[in-house]
């Protein structure tokens, strides 16, 4: 196992919605280079546990620790308080997030959304953030597509834009939400080959996916969440294989895996 | 404040009167020119082609002319033309013309938006033609477009506003005459857009009451 | 009917109705250029959290929305000097379309904002742009593109509207058409051909809108 510090150091992240404990003191470390899934029902809090990583939504107590840096809250004198909106953006930065349903920009074509980051955030001139942008379709097998508007592509190539869009901010770490859920089952495959090939290249990814046979085959290790919390965690190979806790063995049956 | 309310109360007459003369107006308008429009829509719906193209013709030259120049045609064209109408008269014909191409539009949409499987269904009951549109497509479509009738109210009480130009005596000429007198510009304009303020939103909110009514 | 047409007449004075025309369509280009400023400006401060803009910018959008505009106009221009704001017929009659326009536009705008999808905004704070920065580079040019037809008929119907101009003596259109009806009588020619020059303005405008639509509808 690595012997540095991890990469991503989620500790006790809680977070509640009214009444309900959407999460419930999850405590999870990814090392750099790692691939690590999660998988569980709806509603377990895996795409919410995602988004407050990436500072989409606020918890409530416990830390994320990113390459060293306690993002999204300062804490001073114990009281702890939400960054401003500039330091927050700045962190987001740091991770990408490709989500379920592309989210591309409507408005801009395909290269067009690559650059949008480079320009405004990473303040690349023009034409060394065409460059880039380019290069990065090139990567996702995107670029002759690079003048296409999101109306003109199909579902898994505008995932595959919205890839692009966020390894091209550099990030440390990607955030993938269910990327294929919302695509047809014969573009799955091409979304899926792209992951795959990041995973080789050496990215570290936090994948909540309902791909079973993908998530075992691509990760290091997989989380089972239940209900707000951590069920069981281990390598993905005993995960799927020799299941220990009951929920996760009816889950992977409901799954047909 | 205290020698406007002394004036109000000296012109409360004259402001009613025009009041009365708006709203006659506007009513006998949107009386009119729904009905125009209902056969308009009609026509331009389901009409054979000549006669659907006279109505197209009349629905876009109508549309495309400020109800201005529409009130200030009617005006003077007609009396030329031997129809010797008064002013309220003109003021009369002219909205509900601008009517009746608002509605026309309108109730065409709405006709045109009915699905076919309702005409199917009618004729394979063996209903006439006549008969599908009166009980079947008709009822659908008035109903679908309630909210926006009454809406069409409240542009004609705005429009009316236009025929103190050829001087017809509703509110707002009222107004004028009133401010002529007293020099109280400020105040009296207000009051006067007050009251049509008033007038539009409880035609606004019943409006709004029709559609949930609808809704539900 | 003892009437004999004679458009020599009309046809003489063409060139004056001609005049009328372009002013109404610069009076109702510069009311709808000051009308998506303040459109666009409440538009966004009513998305905006702060509860008192939100029931300011309804009251504006209500008030104007009711009243009808030869009302405002005549209020700004003769009313308005005893406030000691004292405006040409020109500036009192483009305030008044300005802010009216801004009520129509304000409307469309929230329309167009409403149009925006939710999750669009997320891929752009993901992408560490700040709350700023989404809004002008992700949901203004997407709430533009989605009112462009509303924005498009509105001006029509502003354009319309600078035939009430001639109330306060401005010399568009109908002030003119009005003024050779008066001194020739020849009265159903100068409708005619006012009536007509305004369908065919309309409809070339209409044109040019359907075209610029048509470039813009990639979304």
């Amino acid at each position: 196992m690595n012997a540095n510090p991890p990469l991503l150091s989620i500790r006790q992240l809680s977070k509640q919605f009214g009444s309900t404990k959407v999460l419930n003191d999850i405590c999870l470390d990814v090392a750099e280079g790692e691939v690590v899934s999660v998988i569980g029902a709806s509603g377990s809090g895996k795409t919410t546990l995602l988004r407050c990583v990436n500072l989409l939504e606020d918890f409530d107590t416990g830390e994320i620790v990113l390459d060293g840096e306690s993002i999204g809250y300062r804490a001073e004198n114990g009281r702890r308080t939400r960054l401003a909106e500039r330091e927050l953006a700045r962190q987001r930065a740091m991770t990408g997030m490709v989500f379920q349903s592309f989210n591309l920009f409507p408005h801009l074509s395909a290269l067009g959304n690559v650059m949008l980051g480079l320009t405004k955030v990473r303040r690349m001139a023009k034409t060394d953030a065409r460059d880039l942008a380019l290069s990065w379709l090139e990567r996702v097998g995107l670029a002759d597509r690079a003048g296409h508007y999101p109306s003109q592509l199909s579902g898994g190539q505008q995932q595959r834009v919205a890839i692009a869009r966020a390894l091209a901010m550099d990030p440390k770490l990607v955030l993938l939400d269910e990327i294929t859920s919302a695509l047809d089952p014969e573009l799955v495959q091409e979304v899926l080959q792209t992951i795959s090939r990041l995973a080789d290249d050496g990215i570290t990814l936090l994948i909540v996916t309902h791909e079973m046979r993908f998530a075992q085959k691509v990760s290091s290790r997989v989380v089972f969440m239940d209900r707000g919390s951590i069920a069981e965690i281990g390598p993905a190979k005993r995960l799927f294989e020799k299941p220990s806790t009951a929920r996760l063995k009816q889950f992977l049956r409901n799954a047909h895996v | 404040m205290e020698s406007f309310l002394h004036e109000l109360w000296i012109a409360r007459y004259v402001l009613l009167s025009g009041l009365k003369i708006t709203v006659f107006v506007s009513a006998v308008s949107i009386l009119a020119g729904s009905l125009i429009g209902l056969v308009t829509g009609v026509a331009l719906a389901y009409g054979p082609r000549p006669i659907a193209w006279l109505m197209r013709g009349y629905v876009d030259v109508v549309r495309g002319t400020p109800v201005l120049v529409l009130i200030l045609a009617s005006f003077y064209v007609l009396a030329i033309a031997g129809i010797h109408f008064t002013a309220i008269q003109s003021g009369i014909f002219a909205l509900s013309i601008f009517c009746g191409a608002h509605m026309g539009e309108i109730v065409r949409g709405a006709l045109q938006a009915i699905p076919k499987t309702q005409t199917e269904a009618a004729r394979s009951i063996g209903l006439t033609f006549s008969k599908i549109l009166a009980y079947v497509l008709l009822p659908q479509a008035l109903r679908q477009i309630l909210p926006v009738w009454i809406n069409t109210g409240a542009e004609l009480v705005k429009a009316s506003t236009l025929l103190s130009v050829i001087g017809v005596g509703e509110l707002l000429l009222s107004t004028q005459e009133i401010v002529g007198r007293n020099f109280q510009t400020l105040q009296f304009y207000t009051l006067a857009g007050v009251m049509y303020y008033c007038v539009n939103f409880a035609i606004e909110s019943f409006g709004r009451q029709a559609e949930r009514r609808l809704r539900g | 009917m003892d009437y004999y047409f004679r458009f020599g007449v009309v046809w003489a004075n063409f060139d004056k109705l001609l005049q009328g025309l372009a002013l109404g369509l610069a009076l109702a280009l510069v009311a709808i250029a000051a009308g998506t400023i303040i459109g666009i400006v409440c538009a966004f401060a009513a998305a905006g959290g702060n509860r008192a803009t939100r029931v300011g910018v309804n009251a504006y959008v209500s008030i104007i929305r009711n009243t009808p505009i030869l009302v405002i106009v005549l209020l700004v221009f003769f009313a308005l000097p005893q406030l000691g704001v004292r405006l040409d017929k020109y500036q009192s009659f483009i305030a008044s379309l300005a802010v009216y326009a801004g009520a129509y536009l304000t409307e469309v705008f929230r329309a167009g904002l409403s149009g925006v999808p939710r999750g669009v905004i997320d891929a752009g704070r993901a992408i560490g742009m700040t709350g700023v920065q989404v809004s002008t580079y992700v949901v203004f040019p997407i709430m533009l593109r989605n009112s462009l037809p509303a924005m498009g008929t509105t001006f029509i119907s502003l354009f319309k509207d600078t035939s009430i101009a001639t109330a306060i003596a401005v010399p568009e259109l109908t002030f003119q058409a009005r003024k050779i009806n008066v001194e020739t009588f020849r009265v159903v020619e100068v409708w005619l051909v006012a009536s007509g020059l305004y369908v065919a303005t309309c409809l070339v405008i209409a044109a040019g809108l359907r075209q610029v639509e048509r470039r813009y509808s990639r979304l």
